[in-house]
């Protein structure tokens, strides 16, 4: 058996056994529902795309969130008309329930103001104030 | 991940462990002979019929455990097949029967609990503590009496039995039975104690220490341990017994205390032995000492050393080193021979692998609601998880060497029937603790 083949064999075996472990790892991220890929539910994060300060900041909604302006609100929302605790986010099966927490200004989806727990989809906008946020 | 992804990752070991055996025939000018598709059909039999076992006995267990323990089995028996070749021994067919006949049992064992639930260990725990000890004392049997069940003497150690049954016999380590029986035990023990075990604290500073009377088991563990070590001169087992014991302990407490007593009498007993026996005295000399000592206590690790500095960082090549070189290599050193075949590279898989089974042990008991069954998974994993850290620790010098085999790779019967059996057990627990 030529050296050259050998060797290569040699790496094919080692690249093998990492390509196993490398399954197993995924099979058990994939059952505890942890991607290795940073993949996540459709419709569970929130970008800002209009602010004068948090502009892109992103938002991965795990359970329940809490956007308000108090530094203790899970999420601090950086914005003047915003209340100290503005809403809730809350991720389901598919996508998120936001619900207004009696903020002062109001929230707005789609431009249209929340008066009851209101289901978002993916490419909704959801206003605070002067802050526009996107649901992707 | 389903059934049938952990089926198609049992055919991808079982593949592995034939792909093994090829490039290490042909690295030793060996053409392609029947070995190659005898070790994938033996891996692919056992191993498939486990994973048909669980699918017939226990089909919510978690599908995450088989898949690596397969390739740890595949590992290890390609590099037994190597040292074969090297040695002239013909351990790796011996391997194959006893690959086939612990699969077996494991599938025995999950057809056993099918129609009752494990809790029975722990009703009956009186009974297996006492079977559990009489398997360890049977090697002390005499060695030339005419009882066909005879005890056995291996380099010092008091370790086998002997079963003649005329036309042939068969030897095994009943040990490796027994600590399943143990653990069992002191799961069963701790469950039903926990309460009492967990409120009776006294604190001296910031760490919580239990009352004096509730240490009587820890007591007793001990004991049995420096008894083993005295009788049978088997310091592998002896450490194995007392750490996992004080680990149990610990998760079933939550007391700090139970570590730091532990710790303080394994301090002691160490030392005494150190002082008292000189099997003893040689391991720690090879340990802080191997090159010094080369030509006879330190010869064994000073070799492992040299084997994984050989291998480097991707290793010889399957079938290229010498790791015939390490005495008794595919027994206590397989990890160094596979260290020098496949380098760094290739251990630092077999340690992802180890990892990866050891968490699903733990996850397993950190999902069960029930606490007997949930030590009684910790309990199981810490088993698995100390016995490869002595082992690796002691190749790679970190802990003195005992003489503890490294589960699923080590050329051996017992101890793959026995790690094969505590993996069902798992698989049992995980199949009567799923939602």
């Amino acid at each position: 058996m030529p050296d050259i083949i050998l060797a290569l064999l040699r790496i094919i075996f080692l690249g093998l056994v990492y390509l196993f472990v490398w399954q197993v790892a995924r099979a058990i991220g994939t059952h505890l529902g942890i991607s290795l890929r940073r993949s996540r539910r459709e419709g569970t994060r929130v970008v800002m795309i209009k602010s004068e300060t948090q502009q892109g900041t992103e938002i991965d909604v795990q359970d329940v969130t809490v956007l308000g302006r108090s530094p203790e609100a899970d999420v601090n929302l950086d914005d003047p008309y915003a209340s100290e605790f503005h809403m809730r986010l809350v991720a389901q099966d598919n996508g998120m329930v936001l619900h207004d927490l009696g903020s002062t200004n109001g929230t707005y989806v789609n431009g249209r103001r929340v008066i009851a727990p209101t289901s978002l989809r993916r490419g909704d906008t959801i206003q605070v104030g002067k802050t526009v946020m996107e649901v992707r | 991940m389903t059934r049938n992804t952990e089926g198609a990752l049992i055919v991808a070991a079982s593949v592995l462990a034939a792909f093994g055996v090829t490039l290490v025939n042909f690295a030793q000018d060996r053409s392609l002979d029947a070995q190659t598709a005898l070790t994938f059909l033996v891996f692919l039999i056992a191993f498939g019929g486990l994973h048909l076992a669980v699918r017939a006995f226990a089909p919510k267990a978690t599908p995450l455990l088989l898949a690596p323990v397969t390739a740890l089995t595949a590992l290890g028996f390609f590099q037994i097949y190597r040292l074969d070749l090297a040695m002239e021994t013909d351990r790796a067919s011996f391997q194959r029967w006893w690959i086939l006949i612990a699969a077996t049992l494991a599938s025995l064992t999950l057809l056993v609990f099918k129609g009752t639930t494990i809790s029975i260990l722990r009703r009956y725990r009186n009974i297996t503590l006492l079977v559990s000890l009489a398997l360890i004392l049977l090697p002390n049997l005499p060695a030339d009496w005419g009882f066909p069940l005879r005890g056995l003497s291996v380099n010092g150690s008091r370790l086998w039995v002997l079963l003649d049954v005329g036309f042939t016999s068969f030897q095994f380590q009943p040990a490796e039975l027994a600590k399943l029986g143990l653990v069992a035990y002191v799961a069963g023990y701790l469950a039903d104690h926990q309460r009492a075990l967990r409120e009776a604290k006294r604190h001296i500073g910031p760490i919580a220490f239990p009352e004096p009377r509730q240490l009587i088991p820890l007591l007793i563990t001990w004991g049995v341990s420096v008894l083993i070590l005295i009788s049978q001169r088997d310091l592998g087992a002896s450490l194995l017994l007392f750490v996992g014991f004080v680990l149990l302990l610990y998760a079933a407490t939550g007391t700090t205390g139970y570590l730091v007593a532990g710790g303080f009498m394994g301090l002691v007993a160490g030392v005494a032995s150190y002082l008292a026996f000189d099997h003893v005295q040689r391991r720690v000399i090879a340990w802080v000492a191997p090159f010094e000592h080369y030509e006879d206590e330190g010869f064994q690790i000073a070799q492992g050393l040299f084997a994984l500095g050989t291998g480097s960082l991707s290793g010889a090549g399957p079938g290229l080193g010498r790791p015939d070189l390490i005495p008794n290599a595919s027994t206590d050193f397989i990890f160094a021979a596979v260290g020098e075949e496949l380098g760094f590279a290739g251990t630092v898989s077999v340690i992802a692998l180890f990892a990866v089974t050891v968490a699903v042990g733990l996850g397993i008991a950190f999902r069960s609601r029930d606490t007997f069954r949930k030590l009684f998974a910790a309990g199981l994993s810490f088993v698995l998880a100390v016995q490869t850290i002595l082992i690796i620790g002691g190749i790679l010098r970190l802990v003195p060497l005992t003489g503890i085999t490294l589960p699923f790779m080590s050329y051996g019967g017992s101890a793959l029937v026995g790690n094969l059996i505590l993996v069902a057990l798992l698989l049992r627990i995980s199949h009567e603790e799923a939602p």
